[in-house]
């Protein structure tokens, strides 16, 4: 039995997180893309719609353009840079409401069972039997196609999947005897529910979370794909959807922002794999 | 000889402590038709010299770095895997802590005591289903042609254990390795499993090596004991040298700590948890718990000797304790 | 003095239906139960698997639901209680589980576990708490410095010590002990009970103490009840109900529990097996429980239940001793 000595919780999260080199790399490579996405936005002042250049100028050739132009002749740089903070966003916008509305509805009907449970699994099971997409898409369509409205589209057809996950994961933690030692020790409801439940459910809702955030990427990158997203917003959804018909003449409009969405996604889930393993006191003494 | 003689036998496990020693020179010895109880708190190694005497200990992690185990001579820890195989069963049989977790749940149990029937034996399905509803029966299911068709979660805990029971003797095999048997049942449950073992020990002549943690369950079933601890067998003898008369203070503490049903007030205590095998020193491994301890007994380990009662115990063995 | 006073308490469980729109069957966990704790004193409630006494005292203590019934404590029936009054009343009354593994928040301090009650009661402030803390640590026999680990670093004799720490942090009057050393190795479970006795002198603790082990009870508690498919059906003081049980059925259990006067060397031929399992609780038969399975069992038996009867040595019984 290894003695350590008192250390914040936080502190001694990020010794492990450091010890975690996957994580570690993820946490890098997340933080240079929100820093350059943060640097172009007070940087990069051009419009990243404006023509600037002939057509499909391959990267590498003109210093100015170095990953290149697009169809119309709009820097790709530019493009990455403006287009990465909406993308971001609507990543972690929809991943937020995702996780509010399914961690909550979960979490009372595995901890309430009975009426509550039926009731809201019936909710959750009209959500998961609508084609997401199309949902989406109508939503989208319904109101003006705002990075607000696709993020919040988004989120509405992807809570179930936490939902779920949550419920499952109470059902099987409120069984446990330290959930029925809180209740003796007088706790409420409330206090079982999110300091003793949840904090024990979270490894798999933090993996979750994470891979809704890529999955909302991917989403909003599809809506914009099929011509849904918000015109007047850059974000590398709307590059590639705007370029996908020219992929065989250039394939460096599309490849530049999915590579950028992949290595958002690559980085968001190992971060999250990371924080699940440094807040897990089990890996800690080893 | 012995029927099965366990012969110095050492295991090593791969951990993340490193390699650690599990079984330190194990040495026991089953003769025909008896009972040996292997007694022993939980990490002391009984479960894991009766997974050797199978063949079972997986690899890796596990290893046996040395000794032999010898089945009527053969030295089994040197067979191949097809004579370990046709070993399993047909000469040394095992029944498990958790019945319901060593039956396959979407099988029958007939057919199961069928399938271990013509695992080792020549006849034909129809054969082997009558010998197993028979075979049921003998272990004490009421009617017992109609619970054959039941599967393992229609019958209750004590009942499961018999049809492992079943399996385990339908092959008549000479050796009944018997994993703490009794854990996961009600105490008079128990008490039925314990006179059907010795029931099947009459009537096939089976030895049985039972493994237990319940000096009463050592006391009402074993004619020899040995007693196991931190991978070593400490003391060995006749069942009532052993209760009557022990030698080494960890095996009076067990007797001492067990709250009975014939007499109440305070229980003898050993102090302080078995250590963790990575953290064992040079000296005797009970050298930290027991109330008897000298200089000598930290530096060097004592060695298990003394005959029919034996102990590893330098105090025992020089009359200090 | 009473401390509490359990009046024919009901514990039903709902059964799904078999087929759409049929009654919805009950399983009868717990049938009519009543028995008294007094101030300092240790009630002992013995059964087997399936006879209802965790349930019940789940049910008393209102963590579970109770049917019907009256659980008068200091004069206040629980059951009647809102939520709000209830929890008022849990730091008088605490528990300590079975198993030290899921009963431990295995993302909190250990410190920070035992703390909790004293939190959510605002007991003193934080320094007054703090030193509570120590002070309860110290007293179940662990080290201050451990109060910073998880309990994954402790073995399964710290975890029931923390386990009991907590549930002493309200300074409750009532300690409701669920299998407290059924999960330990025999060696640490007299640690444990010769804790909880000492701790009952020391505080005038009283405790409801369920165990399936007659052996443990024998050692802790003044007083047994006996359950049976969701029934007492015999009461007494602790010596004299092993000095003279009465009913079949406690005959059985003290027959059937291993001892070590017992021996296989000595020809020990255990004098009454039970034979079978228990009734099903959702079809518990109209006479007595035990008929199908009692050996003096009689037509009366099969068709009028017996009452608890008696003063001081109650059993439920038309043919006791």
């Amino acid at each position: 039995m290894t003695q350590a000595a008192p250390e914040t919780p936080t502190r001694e999260a990020w010794r492990m997180f450091r010890r975690n080199i996957p994580a570690l790399m993820g946490l890098v490579i997340l933080t240079g893309i929100v820093a350059a996405v943060l640097w172009g936005a007070l940087v990069y002042q051009g419009d990243p719609f404006e023509i600037v250049w002939a057509p499909h100028e391959p990267p590498g050739v003109t210093p100015e353009f170095p990953l290149g132009t697009d169809y119309l002749g709009r820097n790709i740089v530019a493009g990455l840079l403006a287009g990465g903070g909406p993308t971001l966003a609507v990543g972690a916008v929809a991943a937020l409401i995702t996780m509010g509305i399914g961690i909550a509805l979960g979490a009372l009907a595995g901890y309430f069972g009975g009426w509550v449970d039926t009731l809201l699994m019936r909710v959750t099971e009209f959500f998961q039997v609508l084609p997401a997409l199309l949902f989406a898409m109508v939503l989208v369509t319904l109101f003006s196609p705002s990075l607000w409205t696709i993020a919040l589209a988004i989120g509405v057809v992807s809570w179930p999947q936490t939902a779920r996950l949550t419920r499952a994961e109470f059902l099987r933690i409120k069984e446990l005897e330290y959930v029925t030692a809180a209740r003796a020790i007088g706790a409420q409801d409330g206090r079982i529910m999110w300091r003793v439940i949840l904090p024990n459910a979270a490894p798999p809702l933090i993996v979750s979370a994470t891979l809704t955030v890529g999955v909302a990427i991917l989403f909003e990158a599809g809506l914009s794909f099929l011509g849904l997203g918000d015109p007047n917003v850059m974000s590398w959804g709307l590059m590639i959807g705007a370029n996908r018909e020219y992929i065989l003449d250039a394939w460096w409009p599309v490849t530049f922002p999915g590579l950028a969405i992949f290595l958002t996604v690559l980085s968001v889930s190992l971060v999250g794999d990371g924080l699940n393993d440094a807040f897990n006191p089990k890996l800690r003494s080893r | 000889m012995s029927l099965l003689q366990i012969d110095q036998l050492r295991v090593t496990f791969q951990t993340r402590h490193g390699a650690v020693t599990a079984l330190d020179g194990v040495s026991l010895s089953l003769n025909a038709g008896e009972t040996l109880a292997v007694v022993g708190e939980s990490g002391c190694g009984k479960s894991i010299t009766a997974l050797s005497v199978m063949g079972l200990i997986s690899s890796p992690p596990g290893r046996i770095a040395g000794g032999a185990v010898r089945l009527a001579g053969e030295d089994l820890t040197h067979a191949s895997e097809a004579r370990l195989r046709a070993v399993r069963g047909a000469e040394v049989a095992m029944i498990f802590q958790e019945p319901m977790t060593s039956l396959n749940p979407v099988l029958t149990v007939g057919d199961q005591i069928a399938e271990a029937i013509l695992l080792h034996q020549d006849m034909t399905r129809s054969e082997a289903w009558t010998q197993a509803v028979a075979l049921l029966d003998r272990v004490g299911i009421p009617s017992a042609a109609a619970r054959a068709k039941d599967y393992p979660h229609q019958l209750s805990g004590g009942m499961r254990q018999r049809v492992m029971i079943a399996m385990a003797v339908s092959c008549r095999p000479k050796v009944l390795i018997a994993d703490e048997p009794t854990t996961a049942l009600d105490v008079t449950v128990q008490a039925q499993i314990f006179d059907l073992l010795n029931e099947m020990q009459r009537d096939f002549g089976v030895a049985i090596m039972l493994i237990t943690h319940d000096m009463g369950a050592v006391s009402e079933m074993a004619d020899r004991v040995a007693v196991m601890y931190a991978g070593r067998v400490i003391e060995s003898g006749a069942a009532d040298d052993v209760l009557d008369a022990a030698r080494h203070p960890y095996t009076r503490g067990l007797i001492g700590c067990i709250p009975s049903v014939d007499h109440g007030g305070a229980l003898a205590e050993i102090p302080g948890v078995v250590p963790p095998l990575h953290l064992l020193g040079a000296g005797c491994a009970f050298a930290e718990r027991c109330a008897h301890v000298r200089e000598g007994c930290r530096l060097a380990r004592p060695e298990l000797q003394g005959g029919a009662h034996s102990v590893a115990c330098f105090g025992a063995q020089e009359g200090w304790v | 003095m009473s401390l509490m006073q359990v009046r024919d308490l009901r514990v039903e469980f709902p059964l799904p239906r078999p087929r759409p729109f049929a009654p919805r069957p009950v399983l009868q966990a717990v049938r009519g139960v009543s028995f008294d704790v007094a101030e300092g004193r240790a009630l002992g409630i013995v059964g087997e698997s399936g006879s209802g006494k965790t349930t019940t005292a789940m049910a008393a203590i209102r963590l579970q639901e109770a049917a019907s019934g009256q659980v008068l404590f200091e004069g206040t029936d629980l059951l009647g209680l809102d939520a709000a009054q209830m929890r008022a009343r849990r730091r008088d009354i605490q528990l300590i589980f079975q198993d030290p593994y899921s009963s431990l928040n295995p993302r909190a301090r250990v410190g920070d576990i035992v703390r909790e009650p004293l939190d959510l009661l605002g007991v003193g402030s934080v320094s007054e708490r703090g030193a509570r803390v120590r002070d309860l640590f110290a007293k179940v026999g662990l080290r201050e410095d451990q109060m910073a680990l998880f309990p994954h670093q402790f073995s399964g004799g710290q975890r029931q010590r923390i386990s009991i720490a907590r549930a002493l942090a309200p300074g409750p009057k009532l300690l409701v002990c669920d299998e407290p050393v059924s999960a330990l190795d025999v060696a640490i479970q007299a640690q444990i009970l010769n804790l909880l006795a000492r701790l009952k002198a020391e505080l005038g603790l009283a405790y409801l103490f369920i165990s399936h082990d007659l052996g443990v009870v024998r050692h802790v508690c003044d007083e047994v009840a006996v359950m049976y498919l969701g029934q007492i059906v015999e009461r007494a003081p602790v010596g004299d109900l092993f000095a003279r049980a009465q009913h079949p059925y406690t005959q059985a259990l003290l027959a059937a529990a291993p001892s070590l006067g017992r021996r296989r060397s000595r020809g020990f031929k255990r004098p009454l097996s039970l034979r079978g399992d228990p009734a099903s609780p959702s079809a518990p038969p109209p006479g007595c429980a035990f008929a199908a399975r009692c050996p003096k069992a009689a037509a009366v038996c099969r068709d009028v239940p017996p009452a608890l009867d008696g003063a001081g040595h109650q059993v439920a019984c038309h043919f006791p001793g």
